[in-house]
């Protein structure tokens, strides 16, 4: 069922849950193994067979072959859009052009809120001295008061 | 006798020797109990059972196996349920 050009799923480790391609076989145990990077983000290495669970497809490629000529086979057989791989590039790209349009819209209308609440705080401590005033002047009152008690 | 509030079993405690050779009880907060499999409810290696200050000083891969449902399945029940992910796919 392994063999050269053959996809699989990794099963162990960081890597798992991302697919890969079987590029040579080294022993019973061991296989060499790609996403490629660029691809499913699964680096060239060896790997044991326990840890990878082969799929149906296949890819044409010769043993040992470069990341390049993979990527050639993966766009051959249809299978980036089949197993919804796509390129990450374009989707890092999506997502952060989508935030900043968002942050461009707020920042206009956010100014005017902001005005407005700062004005509304500005009357306020004017009520509050106004209020403070009075307290201030029966302070003054008092001692006078308790000045002609005594 | 300590404080009427430390009477309770709620908190931890902890026998320490301090510098000058007496032996105090100190009280301290108990952990939250260790995360388990989701699938199989065995205990989970690796991931951080600390109260949530502790936590939030922590970085991300001291509180979680950076593996595919890490954190929350142990590795072969995540083994399981990525083979039969494998198979469905394709």
């Amino acid at each position: 069922m392994i063999e050269v050009g053959r996809l699989c799923l990794k099963i162990a480790g960081r890597e798992s849950g991302r697919y890969c391609v079987v590029v040579k076989k080294m022993d019973e145990n061991f296989v060499m193994v790609t996403g490629p990077m660029e691809l499913t983000s699964v680096k060239r290495r060896r790997c044991n067979i326990d840890h990878l669970e082969p799929v149906m497809e296949t890819l044409n490629i010769k043993s040992d072959a470069p990341d390049s000529e993979i990527l050639k086979a993966y766009q051959r057989a249809n299978l980036i859009t089949k197993l919804g791989l796509g390129p990450r590039k374009a989707k890092a790209a999506k997502v952060e052009k989508k935030p900043v349009e968002k942050k461009a819209e707020p920042r206009k209308e956010k100014p005017p809120e902001g005005k407005a609440e700062k004005r509304e705080p500005k009357k306020k401590p004017e009520s509050g001295k106004a209020v403070k005033r009075p307290a201030a002047k029966k302070a003054a009152k008092k001692p006078a008061s308790k000045r002609a008690k005594k | 006798m300590p404080r009427p509030s430390l009477r309770s079993r709620t908190l931890r405690r902890i026998k320490k020797r301090i510098p000058g050779g007496a032996s105090v009880t100190h009280y301290l907060r108990r952990k939250p109990s260790p995360a388990r499999c989701a699938v199989c409810g065995r205990p989970l290696h690796g991931v951080a059972s600390e109260r949530a200050a502790k936590m939030k000083k922590m970085a991300k891969s001291m509180k979680v196996p950076s593996r595919m449902f890490g954190g929350n399945l142990c590795p072969s029940c995540a083994r399981e349920r990525l083979k039969e992910m494998a198979r469905k796919n394709v």
